[in-house]
């Protein structure tokens, strides 16, 4: 029992942590929520530093890193508000290095870890809401080849990635494929996502696609894990940044000739605040640490863990705008971005009431952390 | 970074396990995990089981006799003895004024008064709050003042903690009126059998003498019963509370009642009840995030880094959670709670329980009794404070 980090992870978040104080400071991050939401040079920065390739194998062209390394970059890029989807390179990274066959890895991995390819969960689907096993995508086998339709939804900067991770119907059972965006029967429509970031509906008929496992809803379960740990991390540094500016605000601004941090009632706000930052950071961690067990196990922490840190961005994003008051709900000052990110963060990979319900329905007889 | 213990944490805790098992009484436990009544009996007969061991004072170093445990392996101690039904050690003497005497009392001091705490023989009280001094405990009011080679004590303590079985107390004592408040407080071992010592129970509202008022007439106490120097009481206050930060969040006993909560879910028929199942899954989520806090806090200290920015959560937290956990047991049994029949908080009680099952007897009385948590040890607004100095400056 050990929450330490070691050298190597404090030099690899000290590393992130220059790039975003340097390279992705508000103004550069407003141009690119106004320009669409997602920049390729932005995201070519974040592979340059090798952090596309965090889970990917050193024999694939990666940095073959682990959870803790994951959440160390993610809580460092969500301090910084970061548009660009890091998160979705994780969970590619992952799951083809866990799940492809050796050709699709090849083709694959080394470009994920270069940053030349950007490979997005394509996986939501109107009627499924959180639910992994309810997928109306259809895939078609014709000899060796696969042919994908389906409508997908609020992907990632799916208008600007190069592949998409599709589950779809085979037979009754959900698989899992690669579908690249400039195959033939691909369309997608992008648009701004409230955070300032970038999504797409993608609709596939009959694309081309490889076949990444028929085990699709174990895959599914894992990619979706890896982003709820990675999500979880990311709104980590966001609530810890947003919590910091709060305070710094509250200790410099003036009412009735004292700074508003010297009010009782709002100081008890942020001692709350804080609470709910620090649970946040301790389900986080045990998120990550339990990344890698046995699915059953893996799938009930990371329900406790979201569910956790729903509460907490939801809590922290309203009270920083409150306390702020007037300048809180202005477009031109930083705190409002950050409420957007986390209230965006909070439906993403499932939001509370959803978990919450995962919590409920997986519950034991017994209770903790190691139960 | 690492959730697993150690082996050698996992071996220590199996030992803990194996040792607790073979030693604790199953009329304790019993009562334990069924919330019934404890006699004083029952908390005397298990600290001097644990006393015998050496592990009353469980926290101690080895100079004084105690098992010398790093902040880990006390954890799995406590842990242990929670889930295994043992009852709270009554901390007055072990966890509270033995490390004062230890750090700021005399060798002859230490002598004289460690042993009788480490056996479990002598029982102490804390003589701290007052009428006029809740929250603000540095404005005490009761008086004692030098004459010769004796103080003489008057004015009263009150909240005082099973203080009816006390034969010892620590009190904070005004021995200056001059300077600041914190300037002029001592800190005072009394015998309660002292003449002008008056020892009065307070019921309280589930109808139990849990704490008492302590009065204080023309009370002679021997010089040699003030620790450290005169005035100085404060600073040996202040690190009496910084003890055993840890333990105040009180997560092992609330793993315990987590389970205990689905075990009355589920015999009161609300355990399938998506409403009221949720309820508890909230609260799982809760103990799970509190042990996890719980468990940072120790890994900071195990490896001598700073955590007090979260360790001044965790009162604010258990608290809260404890209070939470005997409010939907009482909500699980619904009317069946409301009974009020003292008897059947007694162990072998054999009646009939009017509409519900024996175990509902004690719940609400439960629910009642925990509304001290988020009151005492500093209430939990006065811990707000504390956190938000910490965040704010």
């Amino acid at each position: 029992m050990d929450f330490d980090f070691t050298d190597d992870q404090e030099q690899l978040r000290d590393a992130v942590r220059k790039w975003v104080d340097k390279g992705y400071d508000f103004e550069r991050r407003r141009g690119i929520a106004k320009a669409g939401g997602f920049s390729r040079e932005a995201y070519g920065q974040l592979a340059e530093l090798g952090l596309a390739g965090l889970y990917i194998p050193e024999d694939d062209g990666g940095l073959g890193m682990g959870p803790v390394e994951g959440m160390v970059v993610m809580e460092e890029l969500g301090r910084g508000i970061v548009l660009e989807p890091l998160a979705q390179a994780l969970i590619a990274g992952a799951v083809l290095s866990s799940y492809a066959p050796a050709d699709v890895k090849a083709a694959w991995l080394p470009k994920i870890s270069g940053g030349e390819a950007l490979v997005v969960l394509a996986s939501q689907e109107r009627a499924a809401r959180y639910r992994l096993d309810v997928c109306e995508a259809k895939a078609a086998q014709a000899g060796a080849n696969w042919a994908l339709t389906a409508t997908k939804s609020i992907v990632p900067a799916g208008d600007q990635a190069d592949a998409f991770i599709v589950p779809a119907q085979v037979k009754g059972k959900i698989a899992l494929f690669l579908v690249e965006r400039t195959a033939a029967g691909v369309t997608t429509r992008g648009y701004s996502t409230q955070d300032g970031g970038r999504s797409a509906e993608v609709l596939l008929k009959d694309a081309p696609a490889s076949l990444i496992t028929l085990d699709g809803l174990a895959a599914l379960e894992h990619a979706t894990d890896i982003g709820i740990a990675a999500t979880c991390a990311e709104a980590v540094g966001v609530m810890d940044k947003t919590v910091a500016i709060t305070v710094e605000y509250m200790n410099t601004r003036k009412q009735f000739g004292v700074v508003i941090s010297s009010f009782q009632a709002l100081r008890h706000r942020m001692a709350d605040m804080k609470m709910q930052l620090e649970l946040a950071r301790s389900m986080s961690y045990y998120a990550s640490l339990k990344l890698n067990a046995p699915p059953a196990e893996r799938r009930a922490a990371m329900a406790r863990a979201k569910y956790q840190l729903g509460v907490s961005m939801r809590f922290i994003g309203q009270q920083a705008v409150q306390l702020h008051g007037g300048i809180g709900v202005t477009d031109e000052y930083i705190v409002s971005h950050y409420f957007k990110r986390l209230t965006q963060m909070e439906m993403s990979f499932g939001d509370t009431l959803h978990h919450l319900g995962e919590v409920s329905g997986r519950m034991q007889d017994t209770a903790g952390v190691f139960a | 970074m690492d959730l697993a213990f150690t082996p050698e944490e996992q071996k220590f805790r199996e030992d803990i396990r194996a040792w607790v098992g073979a030693n604790l009484p199953a009329d304790i436990s019993h009562k334990v995990h069924n919330a019934l009544r404890l006699t004083r009996d029952d908390m005397q007969r298990w600290a001097k089981i644990l006393g015998k061991k050496g592990w009353l004072g469980h926290g101690w170093p080895k100079e004084f006799g105690g098992p010398g445990w790093n902040a880990v392996q006390k954890h799995l101690f406590e842990e242990e003895c929670a889930l295994a039904g043992a009852p709270r050690v009554v901390p007055f003497g072990p966890v509270m004024v033995a490390p004062v005497i230890m750090a700021f009392g005399s060798p002859e001091q230490q002598k004289r008064f460690l042993p009788g705490i480490a056996s479990g023989e002598v029982w102490w009280s804390q003589g701290y709050s007052e009428p006029g001094s809740g929250s603000d405990l540095a404005s005490v009011k009761c008086k004692a003042e030098r004459r010769g080679n004796k103080y003489i004590v008057n004015g009263q303590k009150t909240w005082t903690t099973l203080g009816q079985y006390g034969e010892w107390i620590f009190c904070l004592v005004r021995t200056s009126t001059e300077g600041k408040p914190q300037t002029g407080i001592s800190f005072l071992l009394i015998d309660m059998k002292s003449p002008g010592v008056t020892v009065r129970p307070i019921v309280l509202l589930d109808g139990e003498a849990e704490v008492n008022e302590v009065w204080f007439d023309n009370v002679e106490v021997p010089a040699e019963n003030l620790i450290g120097e005169e005035n100085k009481g404060w600073t040996y206050a202040k690190h009496l509370l910084s003890h055993e930060r840890t333990n105040i969040a009180d997560v092992n006993r609330a793993k315990r009642e987590l389970e205990r909560l689905k075990r009355i879910a589920k015999a009161e028929g609300v355990y399938e009840d998506a409403r009221f199942r949720d309820e508890i899954a909230k609260l799982e989520v809760d103990v799970v995030a509190l042990e996890m806090l719980v468990l940072r806090v120790l890994s900071a200290e195990k490896s001598g880094k700073n955590s007090l920015d979260i360790a001044g959560l965790l009162k604010i937290r258990g608290s809260e959670i404890q209070q939470r956990y005997s409010e939907l047991m009482m909500l699980a049994a619904g009317p069946f709670s409301l009974p009020f029949i003292e008897e059947a908080m007694e162990a072998g009680w054999q009646g009939d329980f009017p509409g519900g099952l024996p175990g509902d007897a004690p719940l609400a009385s439960t629910y009642f009794n925990l509304r001290k948590t988020t009151i005492y040890g500093g209430s939990n607004e006065v811990q707000r404070n504390i956190v938000s100095q910490f965040v704010l400056g």
